[in-house]
């Protein structure tokens, strides 16, 4: 500030001195013109002009750049450290002629400045090479991935190295897709969050449950666990994300273990199915044509109470797996209409003993659409068999395929049965829900349909009923055609794309857009 | 709707099936509606024998079950598959059984074999279907 004060004072007697030197001309003109020169009045008046024209050109110029001189020196100064205008030379601080002391402080502070934005940047890129010396990384007692922008893995723990069973060499630098084949139970994957992240935020932060590491390609070796990640899209020394882990192998695989011992009583209650079906099928040979129509009556009710027996063995073991988010399909590029008449061809001697026609109808030409065979199979099974169970003295279930308004493949199957009341109808797709009218009089699980639904969600489609007491219920469900499917997912080959009961799981560059 | 066998004796196709099954009643069943369509069927209900039977390079098809004493079908094939060990072997292999397990091992399996059939959802006479026609 006193250098300041001194500027000041500095400008204001500059000021008054060229003020007094304009004084000085102006008499000294007016004295030489009146008494050497003995000029008359308006040669008096002329020389006066011309001096005073002459002192507010000239006299202002000069003031002007000898006063703005400090601040071009202040501002060459700023020019010189500034990293657009480098090439500015620094500026000459001896050639300063007004304010030397403030000008010479405030040139040094700016360069003070630049000096220490400098160090700044130094310490913030030293930090960036050097996680692995960093305490808090390294001894992180979690294992702990660092990504890039393009999602490489620049820093990994020995935690994780460890617990992924890698070496540092196999996974710094690595898309990080390409290295952990991660499962989400959800569609809310990582890849998910940050895209949404990158796209809308600054800074993010995330968690999943369960999620599932294939470590290769015997799935043995899986690891479960909970996750977290942070997302920060101006970290300047290029971590954008980092994620951890949070082991739960053990607990989560427990659960695992309720799957696998109902994988157990399906594996005994097939074994008899298959020797039945085998045994009624030598039955149906051999005794044709010698036993009389009853008899054979009698066969064929057999076998198709054995294939029933088998489709709700499958049920079972296909509701514990969506339970257990084991249920995974493949969708492949699949003729609708050959699909659906392989399945009919098995389904009909069920309708046939009981008498009722299956009618089959394709309407026009149907794109190919994006099916799991086995899994759809299940499906036209539960809703043909609860057409035929549900069909009273009705004697025929129509089922029909054509392409609706917003190019989706709609399935629907008809029975002119005693159709479903009213308040039943929001919970028909439930668990274990069955109504109860006919609780006491048709069997069931109240599986079927919730299988049915799981399965033509993760198909991508979507599964309803109408009814009318009385007149019989049809259910629908609709397929998304195979292309339309594969563009959704950017993915244009036929190698099958692979979605859960709750969604896309895997997290690999297959579904990234 | 059911087809009226005519009961002539089978027709050797000359294809030789081993079917490596330790459920004998099953076996049974498969021997006998293999055998009607004309295929020359050898049982092992043993992983190991079964292994080594394979390894003869004499049959064109093996139906392996997964279930089975001394060596699981599943090392069977990954012996099978094994260049080293099993060099030039033409038989197609068709896993047949009613276990389930998690897909990713399913597919694990489907990937090594030229087949993968539930025994449950299937009866004899479709085994037969399915041998002739790969569908």
């Amino acid at each position: 500030m006193d250098h300041l004060g001194k500027f000041t004072d500095q400008v204001r007697n500059r000021l008054i001195g060229i003020l007094l030197i304009d004084n000085v001309l102006m008499v000294a003109d007016w004295w030489v013109a009146e008494h050497i020169l003995q000029l008359n009045g308006w040669q008096l008046f002329l020389s006066l002009m011309g001096v005073s024209i002459l002192s507010l050109t000239v006299l202002p110029w000069l003031s002007a750049s000898y006063l703005i001189q400090p601040t071009r020196l202040i501002w060459q100064a700023i020019l010189h450290i500034a990293p657009d205008t480098a090439n500015t030379p620094a500026p000459d601080l001896r050639q300063v002629r007004l304010g030397r002391e403030l000008v010479t402080s405030l040139v040094g502070h700016i360069y003070q400045l630049a000096s220490n934005a400098e160090e700044v940047e130094k310490i913030a890129h030293a930090q960036t090479l050097d996680l692995r010396t960093d305490f808090v990384a390294t001894n992180l007692p979690l294992p702990l991935l660092v990504l890039d922008k393009s999602e490489n893995i620049v820093f990994a723990n020995d935690m994780l190295l460890h617990y992924i069973q890698r070496d540092a060499s196999e996974v710094i630098g690595a898309n990080i897709y390409t290295t952990l084949n991660l499962s989400f139970t959800n569609d809310k994957t990582f890849t998910r969050w940050l895209r949404h992240a990158e796209a809308y935020q600054v800074t993010s932060t995330q968690s999943w449950e369960r999620v599932r590491l294939s470590l290769n390609d015997n799935a043995r070796t899986t690891r479960l666990f909970d996750m977290a990640a942070y997302y920060n899209k101006n970290n300047a020394s290029h971590h954008e994300t980092m994620v951890v882990f949070f082991d739960h192998t053990d607990q989560y695989s427990q659960d695992d273990q309720a799957m696998g011992y109902v994988a157990l009583a399906v594996h005994e209650l097939r074994t008899p199915i298959t020797l039945l079906r085998g045994y009624i099928e030598v039955f149906e040979e051999e005794l044709d044509g010698k036993v009389d129509a009853e008899m054979q009556g009698f066969i064929r009710k057999m076998n198709a109470s054995s294939q029933q027996l088998s489709t709700f063995v499958n049920n079972i073991l296909n509701v514990a797996r969506v339970e257990d988010d084991q249920l995974e399909l493949r969708l492949r590029k699949e003729d609708w209409p050959e699909v659906l008449q392989a399945t009919i061809k098995d389904i009909a001697l069920r309708a046939e003993v009981r008498g009722i026609t299956l009618t089959v109808q394709v309407e026009g030409k149907l794109p190919p659409v994006a099916v799991d065979r086995v899994s759809i199979y299940e499906v036209i099974n539960n809703l043909v068999d609860n057409a035929i169970k549900y069909s009273g003295n009705g004697k025929e279930i129509i089922i029909k395929s054509a392409l609706t308004a917003d190019n989706t493949v709609e399935t629907t199957v008809q029975d002119f049965g005693q159709g479903i009341p009213e308040s039943s109808m929001p919970h028909i797709f439930d668990k274990f829900y069955r109504d109860h009218h006919n609780r006491a009089q048709i069997g069931g699980t109240g599986l079927g349909l919730y299988l049915c639904k799981s399965i033509i969600r993760a198909h991508n489609g979507h599964i309803w009923v109408r009814s009318k007491p009385s007149e019989g219920s049809t259910f629908g469900f609709t397929l998304q055609p195979y292309d339309q499917l594969a563009d959704d997912q950017k993915t244009g080959d036929n190698t099958g794309i692979v979605r859960s009961a709750h969604g896309w799981i895997k997290n690999h560059s297959l579904y990234r857009r | 709707m059911q087809p009226t066998q005519p009961a002539t004796p089978p027709t050797p196709n000359g294809l030789k099936v081993l079917c490596i099954e330790d459920e004998h009643f099953i076996s049974e069943l498969y021997v006998r509606a293999l055998a009607k369509a004309g295929y020359d069927v050898t049982v092992e209900v043993d992983g190991k024998r079964g292994l080594e039977l394979a390894q003869t390079d004499q049959f064109d098809i093996i139906l392996l079950d997964l279930m089975i004493p001394t060596m699981t079908g599943t090392e069977v094939l990954r012996h099978l598959r094994d260049a080293v060990e099993t060099p030039r072997l033409h038989a197609k292999v068709i896993i047949t059984t009613n276990l389930e397990q998690r897909d990713d091992v399913r597919t694990n399996i489907e990937h090594q074999a030229d087949g993968y059939l539930v025994k449950a959802e299937i009866t004899p006479r479709q085994l037969v279907e399915f041998l002739g026609t790969g569908k």
